[in-house]
């Protein structure tokens, strides 16, 4: 008896404890470099309008609209409103670090926008503020114009290699120690392979290639590739390279199929469907024919 | 060669129940009335929409569908006993088998109204035919319907024939418009050996060709639900599981009309206590089958509890819809098997009674077996008001539900005061074959 209570007890504050857990979300831990960041673009009302666009589709499920705390409440933490005073005191470099890195339910958006739009919804979150007032970055967007890529494709170890360097005016500079991720543009979204590499001194990543990533007819696939540098900011870069499985599959709805429509049903069908109605035709009139018969022996 | 007086009395005995008596008029105005307030409670459901009823984005299919193959089940009957009894040569269906045919043809007829109950929009009906793929089992549903409904009626009309000569002739005290009627229908019946040939030949054409469309239709109806991957639709024994139960309200529907047939158009000498027996005996076997295919249904996904079989057998077995499943299940078909086994049980009487419960237990079967798998869809209901979630049929839609029945009843009413339900023509063949005496003569 005296021990039961004593679990009880142990697991009421167990329990407790899980909830003010709950209750009080942790802090972020966010170096100090990128708390500092700030964007290069002026935040105005366009850009706030354009941010409002990525909101609805991307964050109105989870937040709720900002300032009327309906964010969805089943979640755990709860997803916190943008507009509240805890979201506005944090710096513009916190609120891009949060959405670029995310955390638990929070997703990150670091591959699903360019930099420039993850500023545009940091500028409709500062929308809600009135106080606000932004600091923008000396940061040029123009020098990503220099940002060079290399990629080339070596089929004997699967390795994709990505050269990146800048074209200055005084000559090429070799982009080292950057962060570089590779993708493969797929239906929806894209498709990362391998992990995200630095570059080495030479300004040089490998990635490793999976063998099976299917292509197009003729195995070609869009490979996107991003490099993340202090001086020349966010830079993405599309080739098409021939280096995916040849895949020439026809959209499911080409094919005849039972789920498509009905000038593409499967012949069997048509075939049995079209002769039971051609039997049961031919079969009321015989039987027409016969009734027939009866009447005209009659009048004989 | 046979008795003129008997004869005689046998076609006025059949014959006397075509007139129209003061319990007929009593009778169709109590239907018309009904009639009309069920179709008030239609049009609320044309103007306000589906949302009169209980159904909902989840449980979509309520009280209408359940309806709907309550009636194409009870409209299977009509192959059972006159082309299946009576190609096997079982003589003693025969004069069962016009009664049957009733049944089947008005349950069959009022099917498709059922259907056009459960659209949001019905003046799109055409569409269903215009755009319907030919993939899907709602179309070969209307295809077979469509046909059994045609199929039923000429069943119902061939035999018919000879007697409706007779009715051309004998019922000298109907309308003028009805004899005429009667004349033209009846072909220039005269009884030659030809116009037997091949109205036999016909018949037996159609009797054969009904078969395979009865199972048809039960069958395609079975997979309306079989072809989904729901747990508790998705099952590979629905086809013979529908078309045995089918059988079971059917007969259950036939004993009922014998019953008033008998007592009402005072038939005793017709429709016997031995009919009576043999469509105990018919019936006892037709639910021995059915508890078999229902043994199937249930036993194999309880012993294995698959996760989403499993939450529908719970609601089935322990749950929320306990009651009602036990209840139809024991009342509606174990216990009517059991009792029927006794031959004192075989009576008219008592048969009747167990015939309600067998159809009522029927239609009940059927709303278990379309309603409660709705409840548990694959992926989880969220973030919707209860109504969405337990579905409660309206009153507006039980109103609904009822007008098929009035209409059934109407049809069937009208055409035993047309014709009659027992073949004159094969009764009298019959009595040549192997005369008997009858009481009272
Ligand atoms: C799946 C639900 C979900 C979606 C979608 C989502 N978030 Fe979040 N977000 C969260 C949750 C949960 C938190 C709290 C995370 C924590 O504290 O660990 C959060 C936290 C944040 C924070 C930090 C708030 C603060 O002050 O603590 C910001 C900023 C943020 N989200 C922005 C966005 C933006 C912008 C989008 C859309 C591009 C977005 N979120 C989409 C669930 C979501």
């Amino acid at each position: 008896m005296f021990k039961k209570n004593i679990g009880i007890k142990i697991s009421t504050i167990i329990l407790v404890s899980l909830f003010s857990l709950q209750a009080f979300a942790q802090a972020w831990t966010i170096p100090a470099e990128l708390k500092a960041k700030t964007s290069y673009i002026p935040f105005t009302s366009s850009t706030s309008k354009e941010g409002e666009d990525t909101y609805t589709k991307n964050c109105m499920s989870c937040h709720g609209n900002p300032g009327k705390g309906n964010s969805m409440k089943a979640l755990n933490p709860i997803p916190p409103d943008l507009a509240g005073k805890v979201t506005q005191q944090r710096t513009d470099g916190d609120l891009f670090y949060i959405i670029t890195t995310g955390r638990g339910v929070m997703p990150s958006f670091k591959d699903v926008f360019p930099e420039q739009e993850r500023w545009k919804l940091i500028s409709y979150i500062r929308s809600f503020n009135r106080q606000y007032v932004q600091v923008l970055s000396t940061f040029n967007p123009q020098k990503a114009k220099l940002v060079k890529f290399d990629i080339t494709y070596n089929a004997v170890n699967h390795l994709v290699r990505v050269a990146v360097k800048a074209t200055e005016k005084t000559g090429m500079v070799v982009l080292k120690n950057d962060s570089v991720d590779i993708y493969a543009k797929r239906y929806f979204g894209r498709l990362q392979f391998d992990n995200g590499m630095i570059t080495d001194k030479d300004g040089i990543a490998y990635f490793k290639f999976p063998t099976d990533l299917p292509g197009d007819k003729a195995g070609n696939v869009e490979v996107i590739a991003r490099v993340t540098d202090d001086n020349y900011g966010e830079v993405t870069y599309q080739t098409r390279m021939k280096i995916g499985v040849p895949t020439d599959k026809p959209g499911l709805t080409e094919q005849r199929a039972i789920w498509n429509v009905v000038s593409k049903s499967p012949i069997w069908l048509v075939v049995v469907f079209t002769s039971g109605i051609l039997f049961l035709g031919l079969f009321l009139l015989y039987i027409g024919f016969s009734l027939w018969k009866i009447r005209k022996i009659g009048t004989l | 060669m046979l008795d003129p007086t008997r004869i005689d009395k046998i076609t006025s005995d059949l014959l006397r129940p075509i007139r129209i008596n003061n319990a007929f008029k009593l009778w169709m105005t109590v239907l018309i009335v009904a009639l009309v307030i069920c179709l008030y409670a239609y049009t609320l459901q044309l103007k306000n929409g589906l949302g009169v009823a209980g159904i909902r984005d989840y449980v979509s299919w309520g009280m209408y569908i359940s309806n709907f193959v309550f009636f194409v089940a009870t409209s299977l009957i009509g192959m059972l006993i006159s082309a299946v009894l009576g190609l096997s040569g079982v003589k003693w269906a025969a004069p069962l088998a016009r009664i049957a045919e009733i049944i089947a043809l008005a349950f069959a007829m009022v099917a498709g109204l059922v259907i056009v109950s459960d659209m949001g929009r019905p003046d799109r009906l055409l569409y269903v035919i215009i755009h319907g793929r030919i993939q899907s089992p709602i179309v070969w549903d209307i295809t077979v319907v469509s046909t059994y409904v045609i199929i039923s009626a000429l069943l119902l009309y061939l035999p018919l024939i000879p007697d409706l000569k007779i009715c051309a002739d004998k019922l000298e005290k109907a309308p003028k418009i009805q004899r005429d009627i009667y004349k033209i229908l009846s072909l220039n019946w005269n009884g030659s050996p030809e116009q037997q040939k091949i109205i036999s030949q016909a018949t037996r054409a159609l009797a054969i060709f009904i078969i395979p469309i009865a199972l048809a239709i039960h069958t395609v109806t079975s997979w309306l639900f079989a072809n989904t991957s729901r747990a508790g639709w998705d099952s590979t024994v629905f086809g013979p599981y529908f078309v045995s139960g089918a059988f079971v309200c059917g007969s259950a529907a036939v004993i009922i009309a014998m019953y008033f047939y008998r007592y009402n158009y005072k038939l005793q000498d017709y429709i016997t206590d031995s009919h009576f027996d043999n469509m105990g005996k018919l019936l006892v076997l037709v639910s021995v089958v059915y508890i078999y295919f229902n043994l199937n249904e249930y036993m194999v996904p309880y012993y294995k509890m698959k996760k989403f079989e499993a939450i529908g057998i719970h609601e089935l077995f322990s749950g929320v819809h306990a009651f009602l499943f036990w209840s139809t299940q024991i009342l509606g078909l174990v216990l009517p098997t059991i009792l029927l086994l006794f031959k004192g049980m075989r009576k008219p009487f008592p048969m009747m009674i167990i015939g309600i419960f067998v159809l009522v237990g029927g239609w009940f079967k059927r709303y278990i077996i379309v309603v409660p798998p709705q409840e548990h869809p694959y992926l989880p209901i969220q973030n919707v008001p209860m109504n969405f979630k337990i579905y409660t049929p309206t009153l507006t839609e039980i109103l609904i539900t009822v007008a098929p029945f009035i209409l059934v009843l109407m049809i069937i009413t009208i055409l035993s005061k047309v014709i009659p339900i027992v073949s004159i023509h094969e009764t009298l063949e019959e009595e040549i074959e192997n005369p008997k005496p009858l009481k009272g003569m």
